[in-house]
C-alpha cells in the first residue's frame, strides 16, 4: 500500500475529503460575516448564535409542525432572517456612526443572549435531529465510506456559496452592493435606499448562517453553544481570507477545511489550532489577508 | 433677512428651479456655511466662484444631501429638501458628480455606468452616452478605476446623465486634466446646457467657467458675498482677482 | 459546689436550646448553571436538594435547612473562591454537587482547609478519594475507575476485547482512557490504538474513520457532554456500528442519550449507577422533579444530590450541629445509607460511597415508548466489584 508520512494514501484521500465537507460550513458562514462586515462595517459576533437559531429553528419545525428537513431548509434561513433583520432595523442601525468596537459589543452581547435563552429553554446537551431519509446512508468509494448526507453537505454549500458570488458579481444588485460597500454615501446621493440594502444584507447574511445551520443539525448536537463553537474558527477564517473579501472568503473556507482535515491525520492534537497558527503568519506577513485590499 | 444691505440680488427675475437661503452648514463640530444664498432657473449653468476651503463644494454636498447638519432652507420645484435624506432629493431629479468622481473600483465601467437608477423619464441612452464618451464604450469591461482621470470623468458624468436628473451638480470637472480633455468635458457642458439641462457648477478656473457659464456666485468664508452676471465678467475682472487671490 | 451548679445550669441551658431551637444547617449548591455540564448540574440540582430538604422535614423536623446556589462556570478558580466565601460569610455548612473534576478537586482543597462537608455528585475524578482524599469530603455518583471498570469490563466479556479510544485531549479524557485501558487489558483486551481528539470538537468524521480503519471491535470514547453526542451522532452517520464495531461510551448521562434520541444512540452501551426508569422508588421521584424541570427527567448527578443531601440531614439531625465538618463527614460514615434512589449502602473510610452500578444499552426506536424511554438494563454490577478497592486509592485515611 502507498504511504505518504507513514498514512495511506487512501486514507489521506478520505481525510482530504472529510476536510473539505468541513470547509463547507466554514465557507457558508465566513461567506456571510464577509458580506455583513464588507457593508455594514459590522463585526457579527452574533452569527454563531444565528447558525444555531437555524438548526433549532428546523428542530421547531419538526417537532411542532411536523414539518420536515427540506421545508426546514427553506423555511429556517427565512426565520433567521427575518430575525435579523429585525435586530438591524432596531439595534445595530443604531451604531454605524459609532466606531466598529461598538458593533462588536453589541452583536457580541446579543449572541450572549440568544444562546443563554435557548440555554434556558432548551439545556446543553442538545435535541435530536435526524438525517433526511432520502439522504441515510452511503456510498463505499474506493478509500472511505462517504455518508450521502456529507455529499449533499458539500453541493449545498458550494451551489450557495457560487450562487451568492454570482448574485454580487454578476447582478445589478450585487452591483448595488459591491458600490455601497465602496461608498454607501455617494450610492445614497444617487437616489438608492442605502439603509434598506444594509438591513436586507445583514438579513441574507444572517440567512446564510441560519442556513448553515439546518445543515449541520442533522451532523452535529444541535444545542446552544454549537454556535459559539465555531464562530472562533470561522472569524479566523474570515481575518485570513481577508475581512470582507466575498471570494476570499468562500475559498479560505474550503482551503483551510483541507488543512485541518491533514492535520487531524498527522497531529489531531494541533487540529483546533492549525487554523490560528495560519491567522498569525498571514498576519504577520499580510496583515490585509490573503485576498483582502490594503486599504 | 435684511435684504437691503445685500450688494447684489441673490434672486433675479424669473422662478428658480433651485433656491437656496440662508443655508448653514456644518462638518461634525466645525462650522462651515454661514448662510449660503443661491438662485438657479431652469436651463442656466450657474458657477459657484471661490478660494480653496471658501464652502463650495460643502454648498454642493448640501444640497444633494450628504452634509450631515444643515439648516437654512433648500427648495428644488418648490420642494423643501433641507429634511430629505439624499436619496430623496436625488429622486426630485438632482444628479451629484463628485470632486473626487466617485468611480467604484468594485465595477466595471459599464457597471459604473448602469449604476444610478433612473429618477426620472427622460434620460439619455446608454448609446447616446456612449455617442457622447465614446472611450467608454471601448473600455466598457475595465475596472471603473482602471480609467484615465479624464475617463473617470466623463464616466461620472455620463452615469448621471442616463437618470433623467435634469439639475446637475458638477463639482471641478476639470481639475488636474490635460488641455484637451478640460476642452472636451466644457463642450459637453454646453451640449448638456443646449439640450436644457441646467447646471451648477463649481470651479475654480474662472477663465474656463466664462466659457460656460450665465452667472456667477463667490463663496468666502461660507458665505455668498457676490453674483456677478457672465456678460460683466470682464468688467469686474480686477474685484473678482480681488476675491480669488488671484 | 459553685463549679458544679454553675454546670448543671449550662447543661439545663444547653439541653433546654437543644430541645426548643432546630438546628440550623446551610446547603450550598455549587454547580455548573450555564455552561457544557448544566444539564447534567444546574437548576436540577438546586430541584434535587430542595426536594431532600422537604423530604426529610416530613421524617424529622428538627432540622432546619436552607438551600443557596451559585454556578462555578466550570472554572476551578471561581469554584474555590465561591466555596470560601460561603464558607466563611454566608455560614454554609456543607456544599454539594460540585461537577467538573478540576473544580472538585479545588473545592475539595477549601472545604478541608475551613474544616466543612463537601459532597461531590458530578465529578468524575476517583482521585477524590484517593490521593486526594480529605476527611471532609464524600464522593457520591460514580468516578473514572467505576465506569471503566462497568463499561470496559462488560464489553470485554461481551467479545469486544479490541479497543480503539477518541480521547478527549485533557486531563479528564486521559485518566479515562488510562483507567479503561487497564480494565481492558485485566480482562484479557487489547488496545490497538487511540487519537486525542482536541476539546471541544465539533467534527469526529476525521476520527472516527481512523477508529474504523484500525478494525477495533469497541470504539471507546473518552469524552464527555457534548463531544460524545457528537462523536455517536456521527458514527452512526459513517455507519460504524452497522460495520460490526460497538461504540462504548466511558461518561454518558441520560440526558445526553435524550439528546441524541433512540434513532442515533441504540445499541450504545454505558455504565450509570441511576436510571429514572429503575423501580418504583426512582420512578416516583423523576415523576415529582420533572414536574418542576419542565418536563426533564433527573441525571444520575440529580439523584446524587438528592440522596447526598438526605443523608447529610440524617447526619446532622444525629449530631444536633454540623459546625464541625469532618465530624458531620465521620457521622455520614458510621450511619448506612439508605434512600430510594441508590437504595442501601455505605461510605467507605476514603469518602467513597458505594451502590450497585448498571450497564445500560440504548433501546431501538421501536422498543422506546417516549423520548426519556431509553435503556434497557443488561447487567447489575455490585458496588464492592465496580468501585477501585479501599486499598488501592493511596488514600493516606485508610490504614494498613
Amino acid at each position: 500500500m502507498t504511504t505518504i508520512f507513514g498514512v495511506p494514501t487512501q486514507a489521506l484521500f478520505g481525510q482530504l475529503l472529510l476536510g473539505l465537507i468541513n470547509g463547507s460550513f466554514y465557507a457558508i458562514l465566513s461567506l456571510g460575516l464577509a458580506i455583513i462586515f464588507g457593508l455594514l462595517n459590522i463585526i457579527n459576533f452574533a452569527h454563531g448564535a444565528l447558525y444555531m437559531m437555524g438548526a433549532f429553528v428546523a428542530w421547531m419545525l419538526l417537532t411542532y409542525l411536523g414539518l420536515g428537513y427540506w421545508w426546514a431548509l427553506g423555511l429556517a434561513p427565512l426565520v433567521v432572517g427575518l430575525f435579523g433583520i429585525l435586530l438591524e432595523r432596531f439595534l445595530i442601525a443604531r451604531l454605524y456612526k459609532l466606531d466598529h468596537l461598538y458593533g462588536l459589543l453589541l452583536t457580541f452581547g446579543l449572541a450572549l443572549i440568544i444562546q443563554g435563552l435557548f440555554r434556558n429553554q432548551y439545556g446543553v446537551s442538545g435535541l435530536p435531529y435526524a438525517i433526511p431519509s432520502e439522504l441515510s446512508g452511503g456510498q463505499r468509494l474506493p478509500f472511505m465510506f462517504l455518508p450521502n448526507y456529507r455529499a449533499w453537505v458539500v453541493v449545498a454549500s458550494l451551489t450557495v456559496c457560487l450562487a451568492t458570488w454570482l448574485v454580487i458579481e454578476k447582478t445589478k444588485l450585487g452591483a448595488y452592493l459591491r458600490a455601497a460597500t465602496e461608498n454607501p454615501t455617494l450610492v445614497q446621493a444617487f437616489g438608492v435606499n442605502v439603509p434598506l440594502f444594509l438591513t436586507l444584507t445583514y438579513g441574507f447574511g444572517v440567512a446564510l448562517a441560519g442556513f448553515a445551520g439546518v445543515l449541520a443539525a442533522p451532523i452535529y448536537s444541535v444545542n446552544p453553544n454549537m454556535g459559539a463553537d465555531i464562530i472562533i474558527v470561522v472569524f479566523a477564517v474570515v481575518v485570513i481570507g481577508g475581512m470582507g473579501s466575498i471570494l476570499g472568503s468562500v475559498i479560505t473556507g474550503f482551503a483551510l477545511g483541507l488543512v485541518e482535515g491533514l492535520t487531524k491525520v498527522f497531529y489531531p492534537e494541533a487540529s483546533a489550532t492549525v487554523i490560528f497558527v495560519i491567522m498569525v503568519l498571514v498576519l504577520l506577513v499580510k496583515p490585509a489577508g490573503l485576498f483582502g485590499r490594503t486599504a | 433677512m435684511a435684504e437691503a444691505s445685500r450688494a447684489f440680488d441673490p434672486a433675479p427675475a424669473g422662478a428658480p428651479l433651485l433656491a437656496v437661503r440662508g443655508l448653514e452648514g456644518w462638518y461634525g463640530e466645525s462650522h462651515v456655511l454661514h448662510g449660503i444664498d443661491i438662485d438657479v432657473r431652469k436651463g442656466e449653468v450657474v458657477t459657484l466662484l471661490g478660494r480653496n476651503g471658501a464652502g463650495k463644494t460643502t454648498t454642493l454636498r448640501a444640497i444633494i444631501g450628504i452634509l450631515s447638519k444643515r439648516t437654512g432652507s433648500i427648495t428644488y420645484e418648490g420642494v423643501e429638501t433641507i429634511r430629505m435624506a439624499s436619496r430623496g432629493i436625488a429622486r426630485l431629479g438632482l444628479g451629484y458628480v463628485p470632486e473626487e468622481r466617485g468611480i467604484f473600483s468594485s465595477l466595471t465601467v459599464h457597471e459604473n455606468l448602469m449604476l444610478p437608477p433612473r429618477v426620472k423619464p427622460g434620460g439619455m441612452s446608454v448609446a447616446e452616452i456612449h455617442a457622447l464618451f465614446p472611450n467608454l464604450k471601448e473600455r466598457a469591461g475595465s475596472q471603473g478605476t482602471k480609467l484615465s482621470g479624464g475617463e473617470q470623468q466623463m464616466l461620472a458624468i455620463g452615469r448621471i446623465l442616463r437618470t433623467g436628473a435634469k439639475l446637475i451638480l458638477l463639482d471641478e470637472p476639470t481639475e488636474g486634466l490635460a488641455p484637451v480633455i478640460v476642452q472636451q468635458i466644457g463642450r459637453t457642458i454646453l451640449k448638456l446646457k443646449s439640450e436644457g439641462y441646467t447646471i451648477v457648477l463649481v470651479e475654480q478656473n474662472f477663465r474656463f467657467a466664462q466659457t460656460l457659464a450665465d452667472r456667477h456666485y463667490v463663496v468666502e468664508q461660507g458665505r455668498v458675498v457676490d453674483m456677478i452676471e457672465n456678460s460683466q465678467l470682464d468688467a469686474n475682472i480686477d474685484k473678482l482677482h480681488a476675491y480669488l487671490g488671484v | 459546689m459553685l463549679r458544679s451548679l454553675l454546670l448543671a445550669t449550662a447543661l439545663c441551658a444547653l439541653t433546654t436550646a437543644g430541645a426548643l431551637a432546630q438546628t440550623a444547617v446551610k446547603i450550598g449548591v455549587l454547580g455548573d448553571r450555564s455552561g457544557v455540564y448544566s444539564d447534567i448540574s444546574g437548576e436540577g440540582s438546586v430541584v434535587a436538594a430542595r426536594m431532600a430538604v422537604e423530604d426529610f422535614a416530613k421524617i424529622d423536623p428538627s432540622v432546619k435547612a436552607e438551600i443557596i446556589s451559585a454556578d462555578h462556570q466550570n472554572k476551578p478558580d471561581v469554584g474555590a473562591a465561591l466555596a470560601r466565601q460561603w464558607y466563611d460569610r454566608d455560614n454554609v455548612d456543607m456544599v454539594i454537587d460540585g461537577v467538573t473534576s478540576s473544580v472538585a478537586l479545588a473545592i475539595n482543597q477549601v472545604t478541608r482547609e475551613k474544616n466543612k462537608a463537601f459532597i461531590d455528585t458530578g465529578a468524575g475524578t476517583a482521585d477524590l478519594t484517593g490521593s486526594q482524599c480529605t476527611p471532609n469530603t464524600v464522593h457520591w455518583v460514580y468516578d473514572t475507575v467505576a465506569l471503566a471498570n462497568g463499561t470496559g469490563g462488560a464489553m470485554v466479556k461481551r467479545g469486544g476485547d479490541t479497543w480503539f479510544f477518541l480521547t478527549a485531549d485533557y486531563v479528564f479524557g486521559q485518566t479515562l482512557q488510562r483507567d479503561t485501558t487497564a480494565v481492558v487489558t485485566k480482562n484479557g483486551g487489547k488496545v490497538v490504538g487511540s487519537v486525542k481528539t482536541p476539546f471541544p470538537t465539533a467534527d469526529f468524521s476525521s476520527f472516527l474513520l481512523q477508529a474504523q480503519g484500525s478494525g477495533a471491535k469497541v470504539i471507546g470514547l473518552a469524552n464527555a457532554g457534548g463531544d460524545t453526542i457528537n462523536a455517536i451522532k456521527q458514527a452512526g452517520e459513517f455507519g460504524i456500528t452497522e460495520g460490526g464495531q460497538a461504540l462504548a461510551g466511558l461518561l454518558v448521562f441520560s440526558s445526553d442519550v435524550y439528546s441524541l434520541g433512540t434513532k442515533v444512540a441504540q445499541g450504545l452501551v454505558l455504565t450509570e449507577p441511576f436510571y429514572w426508569d429503575l423501580n418504583d422508588g426512582t420512578r416516583a421521584f423523576s415523576e415529582r422533579f420533572a414536574k418542576q424541570m419542565n418536563g426533564r427527567k433527573p441525571t444520575a448527578n440529580h439523584a446524587g444530590v438528592y440522596a447526598g443531601t438526605l443523608h447529610y440531614l440524617k447526619a446532622a439531625a444525629a449530631l444536633k450541629d454540623v459546625k464541625d465538618g469532618a465530624k458531620t463527614v465521620a457521622k455520614m460514615k458510621e450511619i448506612p445509607t439508605d434512600d430510594p434512589l441508590f437504595g442501601k449502602g455505605v461510605i467507605r473510610v476514603d469518602g467513597r460511597k458505594i451502590h450497585d452500578m448498571y450497564l445500560f444499552e440504548v433501546k431501538k426506536p421501536a422498543e422506546s415508548k417516549d423520548p426519556w424511554d431509553l435503556y434497557k438494563t443488561l447487567a447489575t454490577i455490585p458496588g464492592n466489584e465496580v468501585f477501585r478497592p479501599l486499598n488501592e486509592g493511596g488514600c493516606p485515611l485508610v490504614k494498613g
